[in-house]
């Protein structure tokens, strides 16, 4: 998993002042599952997945998210924010090792 | 290899805790530890609503809350999801968390999304993994303390909760 933590985000290609804009971000991370012995008892360990998003814009958190094991495997996070200023769109991801994943988008207008 | 003190295991785990110690605002520390670990539980789904709303009430959200989502889901370990609440999202009248709850899934809660007014929109979505065929339900608390319902039947072909 050389991949893990790589983080797209996508924007339309067009943004006016004041939209709504929806934003699509994908995270490439295994989201582990619940693992069981043979005696069907789950194994205690600490499961690496993803167990927080948080999307901040102008400095300030649009949304977040809290996950658990049950979002699938490089998961697609859909959410949507008012497109006010040009300025930085952050999504940063953290899983339960201690991972920290962000992934950047511009809000430009034309 | 025997007697090591320091076992792979643990010295994962210590790595992680400094970590998470390590990530984001120290002062937001406490409640997030605590979030995480208040959501993902193995429970019912009863349990995991009594759990989190307690004795509230909750109205039906049918013209209100939007849940989309695939009616037969042929692959249990991508399901895409979407909630859509016709809401002003207004500082006065705002949606302020959306729970998507699957009931079937050993761990029912899904996720929780956190919105602000400044959303504009509150229309979040993501790919979960449902484990058996059952409901998945939307609830959304609006800024007034409302909660509103929603759940649909999602046929599923193969389970993707492993376990």
């Amino acid at each position: 998993m050389s991949d893990i933590g790589k983080v797209r985000v996508r924007l339309p290609s067009s943004i006016k002042p004041g939209d709504v804009v929806r934003v699509r971000s994908l995270v490439i991370h295994p989201m582990e599952r619940i693992e069981r012995d043979s005696k069907g008892k789950i194994i205690d360990k600490k499961y690496l997945y993803i167990n927080r998003v948080v999307a901040t814009y102008l400095g300030k958190t649009v949304a977040t998210f809290d996950t658990t094991q049950s979002v699938s495997e490089n998961p697609t996070f859909v959410f949507s924010f008012r497109a006010t200023d040009p300025g930085t769109l952050t999504i940063t991801f953290y899983d339960t090792h201690g991972g920290k994943y962000e992934g950047t988008a511009d809000v430009k207008f034309v | 290899m025997k007697d090591h003190p320091i076992t792979r295991r643990r010295a994962l785990t210590t790595l992680g805790a400094l970590g998470l110690a390590g990530a984001g605002g120290l002062t937001l520390q406490a409640p997030r530890r605590a979030h995480a670990q208040t959501l993902g539980q193995h429970e019912t789904v009863d349990e995991a609503l009594k759990r989190i709303f307690g004795a509230r009430p909750m109205k039906d959200g049918g013209g209100i809350v939007k849940l989309d989502l695939p009616l037969i889901a042929e692959n249990g370990a991508v399901v895409p999801v979407s909630v859509d609440v016709t809401s002003p999202m207004t500082p006065a009248n705002h949606v302020k968390t959306i729970y998507v709850v699957a009931d079937k899934n050993r761990i029912p809660v899904v996720f929780r999304t956190t919105l602000g007014p400044e959303a504009g929109q509150a229309a979040v979505g993501a790919t979960i993994r449902l484990g058996e065929t059952g409901d998945v339900r939307a609830i959304v608390e609006q800024s007034d303390g409302t909660l509103l319902a929603v759940k649909r039947e999602v046929k599923v072909t193969v389970g993707g909760c492993g376990g």
